[in-house]
């Protein structure tokens, strides 16, 4: 069955379309990388699917359910979120950061439950932050707060994960790791979609990916069909030159003829 | 992490408050215990510094946790301008209502206020912490400024009670005041403890929260009401008292973490403590003479907060 479907969706703020026409489709195990330039609409379009305000037009079904007749519970059970925009002032601590993961499966007051530490130690081990665990979150660096909200959108345990640029402010290891563990996820049977603008590395470790471009999608396939210098030199309005390593991964190199 | 896991938290805070208690009934003009009119007189005012410090600071709490804002104070909402007009047009109006008239003035002022500052917030097109904080920064900038133009309009002996009134009074002729303030606090505490979780989720961000099953708006609002309610019914009761919501939830993050199931009860019993020890210091500093207690919280609380701001400055990386 697939994980995701999204037919026909149109989004936006406040009744302006940012994108319209979106239709696509995610199995169970399936990692999307979703690409495109600033301003495309990839984050508008995982709030749509998340039904946070921005979906206008067509239909989001998630894991069978269509997401309008889901409650929140009920979609955080199944869906989670890392968006680009949270409070980097927080002081709480990792630990407790990436237990609020934890929230849709038990009361709101209860106490965390020796179940639900044991997932958060070992969601933090997967990202790497174990380390950090009694650190305040305000106190970390960018990367490491990316990397404490992964565990944290692990820890609710989804079978779909909508991430807005996992890797975004990690140098390359990290971007690595995340993509890694991404793809580890998958073979375990969730389903990823993430945004991302490391296309060389996020292709080698992706199913799918999604190109959003001037308000749709340009192009949806296996990385290989969408990767190519034509496509992403039309999605990115820029000449790009791609190679393909030979491992599965891409290179993809601006042509900066003429534009010093 | 664990609200059951504190034992030393806990303890130490119900010891502070016990010893608030104590000091309170024992300290004053009149002896103690042998004397039963002191106690009768003593006992109200110990009930009434117990509510009005837990709500205010509770009330803080939530706000700090809900406008992701660490200066967020009860009065953020406008609430202090609100229930100073209202008890303050009162005064001009009518000075000889009865007591408990005086406290629902203040409080109703206090509770509109707040909906004022809400209504705005979600006119303006959503809302979200940033909205609430114009929103509530205009309100509290408008009804001050209508207070001042009651007061330019109100005769001399008029103007001393409003001013007086604005510094904040804890003395309870009898149980009358706490009981008033009571059901405040029962129900502002009954919305926000059980949210406590919920309040940790939304003070990570709106999205978040509601990717993590949160219904935000509903869950804001009621997070709102029980700040409204706390802090109304407070200020209504002993007047617009300052810092008690401030300090405490901060000096409070120190010991007891910033997670808000802990930090919210944590805070309730420390704005207890702190506002029956600033009374004690009201009535003992000039004895026979009393302090307002709302000078007494601000120089007090003033010098405590910054120390408190040096240290984390000092003690931080």
């Amino acid at each position: 069955m697939q994980r995701l479907t999204v037919e026909d969706l149109s989004a936006g703020y406040g009744g302006n379309a940012v994108l319209s026409d979106i239709s696509f489709g995610l199995e169970e195990g399936g990692i999307c990388a979703m690409i495109g330039p600033n301003g495309a609409g990839k984050s508008t379009l995982l709030k749509a699917i998340l039904n946070l305000g921005t979906l206008m037009s067509g239909r989001v079904t998630i894991a069978g359910s269509d997401s309008r007749a889901l409650t929140r519970p009920e979609m955080a059970r199944l869906a989670s979120f890392l968006p680009q925009e949270y409070n980097h002032g927080s002081r709480l601590t990792v630990l407790e950061t990436v237990l609020l993961g934890r929230h849709p499966h038990r009361q709101p007051w209860s106490t965390d439950s020796a179940v639900d530490l044991c997932i958060a130690e070992e969601c933090m081990d997967l990202t790497g932050v174990a380390g950090l665990a009694g650190r305040p979150f305000c106190e970390l660096s960018g990367g490491e707060r990316r990397l404490v909200m992964l565990a944290s959108a692990l820890a609710q345990k989804p079978i779909l994960l909508l991430l807005d640029e996992p890797a975004a402010s990690l140098d390359f290891r990290h971007q690595i790791d995340v993509w890694k563990l991404l793809g580890r996820l998958g073979t375990m049977g969730v389903s990823v979609l993430a945004s991302t603008h490391e296309i060389g590395i996020a292709g080698r470790f992706a199913t799918s990916v999604l190109a959003v471009a001037g308000g749709g999608s340009r192009a949806f396939g296996p990385p290989p069909s969408v990767c190519t210098g034509e496509i992403l030199s039309d999605v990115f309005g820029v000449d790009l030159a791609v190679s393909q390593d030979g491992y599965g991964g891409f290179s993809v190199v601006p042509l900066l003829v003429g534009e010093a | 992490m664990k609200t059951g896991g504190r034992p030393l938290l806990w303890i130490s805070l119900a010891l502070l408050v016990l010893l608030g208690v104590l000091l309170s009934l024992s300290c004053g003009p009149l002896g103690f215990p042998d004397d039963p009119l002191a106690l009768r007189l003593r006992i109200p005012r110990v009930a009434l510094a117990l509510l009005a410090g837990s709500s205010l600071a509770a009330s803080g709490c939530i706000l700090q946790g809900l406008l992701r804002n660490d200066l967020a104070t009860p009065y953020t909402l406008g609430i202090s301008a609100g229930a100073s007009l209202a008890a303050g047009a009162l005064i001009i109006l009518e000075p000889m209502m009865p007591v408990i008239v005086f406290l629902g003035a203040g409080s109703a002022g206090a509770l509109a206020a707040s909906a004022a500052v809400w209504a705005l917030a979600r006119a303006s097109g959503g809302g979200d912490s940033s909205r609430l904080l114009l929103s509530g920064v205009t309100v509290n900038l408008v009804g001050a400024s209508l207070l001042l133009l009651v007061e330019y309009f109100s005769p001399a002996s008029r103007l001393v009670e409003i001013i007086r009134w604005m510094m904040g009074d804890l003395a309870a002729v009898d149980g009358a005041v706490p009981l008033f303030l009571l059901p405040f606090v029962v129900l502002g505490l009954s919305l926000a403890l059980p949210r406590s979780g919920t309040l940790n989720q939304l003070s990570m961000g709106d999205d978040l929260a509601a990717s993590r099953g949160v219904r935000v708006s509903s869950e804001r609002n009621a997070l709102l009401l029980a700040a409204s309610l706390l802090a109304g019914g407070a200020v209504g009761a002993v007047g617009p008292v300052g810092f008690v919501g401030l300090i405490v939830p901060h000096a409070m993050r120190r010991f007891a973490g910033s997670d808000n199931r802990v930090l919210l009860p944590a805070s309730a019993l420390g704005g207890m403590a702190v506002l029956l020890l600033a009374d004690v210091v009201s009535r003992v500093v000039a004895a026979p003479a009393e302090i307002p207690i709302g000078i007494v919280m601000s120089l007090l609380g003033g010098p405590f907060f910054l120390a408190l701001l040096f240290r984390e400055g000092g003690g931080g990386s």
